[in-house]
């Protein structure tokens, strides 16, 4: 049995599993990408001509962080894998099962004694009539397109949202030569130093200060226009999206006025991130609905253990807080788990490790104040033609007659048991935040009292036929730990 | 002011549902609460089947069991008709297709056991025929070669658990009925006329308070709850709860249209309407218990590895097109039986006015179980002998 399994190659996880490999546990780091990084720092394919990672400014220490942990001999990595749940066996007491797939390599069972989840965000979707058409997109999927595959939309692009990450990507797009006709903000003008003060924690970037009037002014001088108070009611188009609609919102994001259109062919949408948590939510972790930081993020206690014994997390599972505060999370995480393994920690190293998230606190939570999404607003944007579970294909309408036909319903795991909405294969990743907002508006509750999705094993689909390898021997490291079990990169 | 009812119904799943619906149809004032939501547990957690042949359950233990469970059969037959007649009662989809259930063998020994089950079965009036390779070609041609028969009953199918529960519920709202949810009972006292009970509601904020209610009667449809509702009346209604697993498919274009079991496997399978493959059989979970080993029924339960993986190896086994078909999710849905594996259905003895309906197929009989609870409520005498499902049949000088 591995001493810890991590669960995502990003600033957190990496930086734990250093951690806990200099407190001499075994290792083992599963991660669905082919390299690390995680999604903000992901590395375009060894293949790729320039294969070098540029972290933005601000970032430096990624590229020494993604250096030492590739480099180090003491670490197992498991990289094209997915972690599809996690189980406890009877003939493992003291340990955890993870269980991992992969396309065409079928499924794995790894015991660990303390499991770790650095599983990061993803893009908050956004539910509007036509935010299904082709050429919609998420400001954090075209930056990972645009950076590690070098794949950049062709035609006219609105960038849509409430995060500053949308500058970036504006950013991204101008330097490859792609017309970038507007920015539009729902808020009420974040003033430039709102921005300024915001952009240190983005999970996707830059401290870099000195950069962001730069952006601005590449902005402006390409005779962008950046807007505020101004929302994306729909996107049009018959095969693909051709017209986007804006209109005026007030401090609320309410539609205030006429929608005027925009003709486009790409709609890039930046609303924030949500907290990946279905693992956590597998595994039977509690969680709390915090909106600032990310909607439903996983509760634990001052060393990042959650409620479920020996399962800790770190990094946006907590609260989204980008990646400075997410390394150290990690740092600390790996503290707390060579401790709860008996390892020798010193309290200076744990006064350092949380001295770092307290410095990391102070940029993540002027960020998340300032950019707190107001899902409400958001819910109502969904029309009854509305899509808003695309893997099930049931729109806001078929919601609101349900709702209002169903007086005894009010938690969103009992909408989607009747509407199908979070049952399809993204498990809910795409329609919670609607649906939430849909039940909360409908039922004048709030969110949080809503519940959330429950998740399932496996937390990402696999064939019927790889799950009867769920009951396999479980793996163990390399008893020397050398990288004998390392797997082939 | 103190509320009145002429039945609170304690559960909120499909027997607590059809039990508030036919109560009310009849006249009476109801209430039905749950302590979480409609349809949250056992009712909306199955996988829907409607089988009226003796489980694989039932007949592993041998034949002295098989005809023990056998002795339910009178109710089977009963929910069969009542299923077959709902949607048209309910004016709502409830998923019911009763389209034929196959029970598959693939050696000697299990074929005779489906030639025991039928001639068992028979005799108790359900129509049973025993299918060879030949007709299975004909009727079955998913079914894996190695299959050599199947029992196939006409009236078994599916209902869809997703639907079923909130729709009658709809149709209680509608027929007079109260519904409400994050509504738990936790105390009664006889009063002259019945019972009153308090219940704890969570309200939209947030916040709990107490809302106090009389009640003629009371119907406990809780499953696994049962027992510790039982308390409350101060009677001892024992229980055994089972963690089971369940898996469901992606969608993938229609190929089954039956319900299959296996005579020799945990394994029951079918095709839901939405066109996923439902996945289960009695694959055990783990069940959550407290520090002092009593079952937490609000916690979540845990999957098995080992049967996730029998249960996948059983289905790919017996419909080998589901190899690559993907699977979206294995959970686990707690469920009730009684020690005897027989229902526990009628009054609840030494609590005038309480009445109880769990254990053993509570899906599939809902609509009888809830049938009979409302003649006893209405005073009238049921048309099934209850005496088999005597409640108190395990209490100490029991005589049944």
């Amino acid at each position: 049995m591995f001493d810890l399994a991590i669960i995502g190659a990003g600033p957190a996880g990496m930086s734990a599993a250093l951690t806990a490999a200099d407190h001499g546990l075994t290792v083992v780091v599963i991660d669905e990408q082919q390299r690390a990084g995680g999604q903000i720092f992901r590395q375009p394919p060894e293949t790729f001509a320039g294969s070098v990672l540029h972290p933005t400014a601000g970032y430096g220490w990624a590229t020494e962080l993604i250096r030492r942990f590739e480099a180090d001999p003491r670490l197992t990595t498991e990289f094209g894998w997915s972690a599809i749940g996690v189980l406890h066996d009877d003939a493992e007491p003291d340990g955890l099962c993870v269980a991992i797939n992969h396309p065409e390599h079928g499924t794995r069972m790894i015991g660990a004694r303390r499991l770790l989840i650095a599983t990061g965000a993803y893009d908050l979707p956004v539910a509007f009539p036509g935010w299904t058409l082709p050429g919609v997109m998420t400001a954090g999927g075209v930056q990972t397109l645009v950076k590690a595959q070098k794949i950049a939309p062709v035609g006219d692009v609105v960038l849509a949202g409430a995060h500053p990450l949308l500058l970036l990507v504006a950013d991204l797009l101008i330097r490859d030569g792609v017309p970038v006709r507007e920015v539009a903000f729902a808020q009420s003008i974040p003033t430039p130093v709102d921005m300024l003060r915001a952009l240190g924690a983005v999970p996707g970037h830059l401290r870099m200060l000195t950069e962001t009037g730069a952006i601005l002014a590449r902005l402006v001088r390409k005779r962008v226009r950046v807007s505020s108070r101004t929302i994306v009611t729909a996107a049009r188009g018959t095969e693909h999206v051709s017209r986007i609609e804006l209109a005026r919102v007030d401090r609320r994001w309410k539609v205030t006025g006429a929608p005027r259109e925009v003709a486009a062919s790409h709609l890039v949408l930046g609303y924030g991130f949500s907290a990946s948590t279905e693992l956590a939510r597998q595994i039977g972790c509690e969680l709390v609905f915090d909106s600032p930081r990310g909607g439903w993020v996983v509760a634990h206690d001052e060393r990042l253990q959650t409620s479920v014994p020996g399962v800790f997390v770190a990094g946006e599972p907590t609260g989204v807080a980008g990646a400075d505060q997410s390394r150290a999370e990690g740092t600390l995480a790996g503290l707390g788990i060579a401790a709860s393994l008996g390892r020798a920690v010193p309290a200076a190293a744990f006064a350092e490790a949380e001295r770092g998230i307290h410095a990391s606190t102070r940029f993540s939570a002027v960020v998340q104040s300032i950019f707190e999404p107001v899902r409400g607003a958001l819910g109502d944007l969904a029309t009854r033609e509305t899509t808003v579970c695309r893997c099930e294909l049931v729109t806001r309408g078929e919601l609101d007659d349900f709702l209002e036909s169903s007086p005894f319903v009010s938690n969103v795991n009992a909408v989607k048991l009747s509407c199908r909405t979070g049952m399809g294969p993204c498990q809910g990743r795409y329609c919670e935040n609607s649906v939430g907002a849909i039940l909360a508006s409908a039922r004048e509750q709030t969110i949080g009292l809503g519940g959330r999705f429950s998740a399932h094993l496996p937390i990402k689909p696999v064939p019927v036929g790889d799950l009867r390898d769920l009951d396999a021997v479980t793996e163990q490291p390399a008893s020397d730990g050398s990288d004998t079990g390392r797997s082939a990169s | 002011m103190t509320e009145r009812y002429d039945v609170v119904v304690v559960g909120g799943g499909l027997l607590g549902c059809l039990t508030a619906w036919m109560a009310a149809r009849d006249g009476a004032h109801v209430l039905l609460v749950d302590k979480d939501q409609v349809n949250q547990h056992a009712s909306g957690q199955n996988a829907g089947s409607l089988h009226f042949q003796l489980e694989y359950r039932m007949v592993e233990a041998g034949e002295e069991a098989a005809r023990v469970a056998a002795e339910a059969m009178p109710l089977h037959l009963d929910a069969a008709g009542m299923w077959a007649r709902m949607e048209d009662e309910i004016g709502e989809p409830l998923g019911v297709r009763q389209t034929g259930g196959l029970m598959v063998a693939e050696n000697s020994g299990q074929v005779g056991m489906l030639e025991f089950k039928a001639e068992l079965e028979r005799s108790w009036g359900l129509d049973v025929r025993t299918l060879d390779r030949a007709e299975l070609d004909d009727v079955a041609p998913y079914l894996s070669r190695d299959i050599v028969a199947a029992n196939l009953s006409a009236l078994e199918g599916k209902a869809d658990a997703r639907i079923a529960a909130p729709a009658v519920g709809r149709a209680a709202i509608a027929a007079g009925a109260t519904v409400r949810a994050r509504s738990r009972l936790v105390g009664a006292h006889r009063v002259p006329t019945g019972w009153e009970v308090t219940l704890r509601e969570t309200d939209r904020a947030g916040g709990e308070r107490a809302r106090t209610v009389r009640t003629e009667a009371v119907v406990l449809a809780a499953g696994v709850w049962t027992t510790e509702l039982g308390r409350v009346f101060g009677a001892e209604l024992p229980t055994v709860p089972l963690a089971l697993t369940m898996t469901v498919t992606s969608k993938i274009p229609k190929f089954i249209p039956h319900l299959v079991q296996h005579a020799g496997a945990r394994l029951s399978l079918k095709q839901s309407l939405d066109n996923t493959v439902l996945i289960g059989g009695g694959w055990p979970a783990r069940l959550m218990r407290d520090a002092n080993g009593v079952p937490a029924f609000d916690r979540k339960h845990q999957l098995i590895p080992q049967s996730i993986a029998g249960n996948a190896r059983a289905a790919v086994n017996t419909v080998p097109a589901l190899e690559r078909v993907p699977a979206v999710r294995s959970w686990v849905g707690a469920t009730t039986v009684a020690p005897d594996q027989l229902p526990l259905v009628g009054a609840v003895r030494g609590a005038p006015g309480v009445f109880v309906a769990t254990g053993g197929s509570a899906f599939t009989l809902g609509p009888s179980f809830a049938r009979v609870l409302t003649d006893l409520i209405a005073g009238r005498s049921p048309d099934i002998d209850l005496a088999p499902y005597d409640p108190a049949r395990f209490a100490e000088g029991s005589v049944s």
